[in-house]
């Protein structure tokens, strides 16, 4: 495999003959060496759940914030899911060589994938994005790791008319069935933008809401 | 006459010419915006003018950004041609970025830090912006040159912005009145008192006058509507 591809992979300015960037697919497998992320999309809200491996309370939020902060700097509005999905999708097509006035450029793409989940005037939204920088909506999508399984289990569960409560009982069940350890308080992570929380504050903080103050915690718990 | 250093004349000599950089010119013009229930009138005086001279007596000082946002400038007209221009890219690059027209507050919001991105070589214009919100509630926003933004329900702005206010105030905010009690604008009076302070405006400033040019927003569309001023 190597000896084929070591011509063309070596830059992400060069095509294959075949017409491929390698660099970019290489990208998208290494998204899978991450932990799984699932992601469900209901007309009640959108919930993410996510395998915590290592966490730390220095952790600091970035780019996502500053896009969204920008835009209510300028705008004094609340950025839309997809022109959020878009900012974040434009930031991470600047790999390759640099331009002479755009400064200095990334020499590799993102190894990230992206789930923007959210509310705005359309309603509950969710995005996802690949190291690519393309970025589709979808009902429910998993990533990471054990998404093959984790999105296997998602289509056979996901029905339009899913409730938000029903959306989170599935992450957490198919976040248990595709995790190689055992799944506790302590290595998940979920989070749900929910329709009525997000307009009762001006505070953008309270948009997305801890999944810990919506009390379903102790009803969806997984055996 | 010679100066205490006894060498040079007080008045100008050939051969010591100076040159200074003048980049403002003020042309003048006057705007009125009042903002409604469901509804928001903006109108502007339409000559131009510098000093005693009269440029033209019929330039439009209203823009339409969209279908229920309309900006008023007045100062020094290239400037605001130059202002108008950069807004009208924004605006667009905005609607194509986010598939959806800009709303009046985000407008308002951004006219803010386009001037103050010009904090230390201003645009020399006196801006009104008045539309629709979100709610479709009329609204009105008023500048200073490099971009204090406040929203309010009437304002007047330009050259006769300082005679006009007052009595907006008093008529409107119903300032220095006993006896009275608030009550919503009906669009009828918004509009025969923006010519009636329009009227006065032009009897005391001499940039302001030839004719008013008006916009009434409200959410079937913008209807315009011209009254003639006194001409000299």
């Amino acid at each position: 495999m190597f000896l084929t591809r070591s011509e063309y992979d070596r830059g992400v300015n060069t095509f294959s003959p075949e017409g491929r960037l390698f660099q970019v697919e290489y990208a998208i497998e290494a998204i899978k060496l991450g932990s799984t992320a699932i992601g469900i999309c209901t007309s009640e809200g959108v919930v993410l759940a996510v395998e915590k491996r290592i966490t730390s309370p220095l952790m600091e939020s970035t780019t996502i914030e500053k896009i969204v902060e920008n835009h209510w700097f300028v705008y004094n509005e609340r950025m839309s899911v997809e022109s959020c999905a878009q900012a974040v999708s434009n930031l991470a097509i600047q790999f390759g060589d640099s331009d002479d006035d755009s400064g200095t450029a990334m020499s590799r793409p993102f190894g990230v994938a992206v789930m923007f989940a959210g509310i705005d005037e359309k309603g509950p939204q969710l995005f996802h994005m690949d190291p690519s920088g393309t970025f589709v909506q979808y009902d429910a999508k998993a990533i990471g790791s054990g998404s093959e399984g984790a999105q296997q289990s998602l289509k056979e569960v996901y029905h339009k008319s899913m409730t938000l409560k029903e959306a989170i009982k599935s992450a957490l069940t198919i976040l248990k069935q595709v995790m190689e350890e055992k799944l506790s308080e302590n290595n998940v992570e979920m989070i749900a933008a929910i329709p009525e929380l997000q307009w009762s504050e001006s505070s953008s903080r309270n948009t997305l809401q801890d999944f810990s103050k919506l009390k379903l915690g102790r009803q969806t718990s997984v055996n | 006459m010679l100066n205490v250093h006894g060498d040079f004349p007080e008045y100008a000599v050939p051969g010591a010419k100076q040159h200074r950089f003048e980049p403002y010119a003020d042309n003048g013009g006057s705007i009125v915006a009042i903002a409604g229930e469901d509804y928001a009138v903006i109108g502007a005086d339409t000559r131009l003018s510098t000093g005693f001279s009269i440029y033209t007596r019929e330039q439009k000082k209203l823009f339409q950004l969209s279908a229920r946002t309309v900006l008023g400038a007045t100062g020094c007209w290239c400037d605001t041609l130059t202002l108008t221009r950069l807004l009208r890219a924004r605006l667009q690059m905005y609607e194509q970025e986010h598939n959806k027209p800009m709303g009046t507050p985000a407008v308002a919001q951004m006219l803010s830090t386009m001037l103050y991105y010009k904090r230390f070589f201003p645009y020399y214009v006196s801006n009104v912006l008045a539309g629709l919100d979100a709610d479709g509630r009329g609204c009105v926003y008023s500048y200073d040159p490099i971009g204090h933004c406040e929203r309010s329900t009437y304002r007047a702005g330009g050259s006769a912005g300082a005679q006009l206010q007052p009595l907006l105030d008093n008529q409107i905010g119903l300032k220095n009145m006993q006896n009275v009690t608030e009550a919503p604008l009906p669009r009828e009076k918004a509009l025969a008192l923006i010519k009636d302070v329009f009227i006065s405006a032009a009897e005391r400033d001499i940039y302001t006058g030839d004719s008013i040019y008006i916009l009434i927003i409200t959410a079937d569309g913008i209807q315009e509507e011209k009254f003639d001023l006194r001409k000299d």
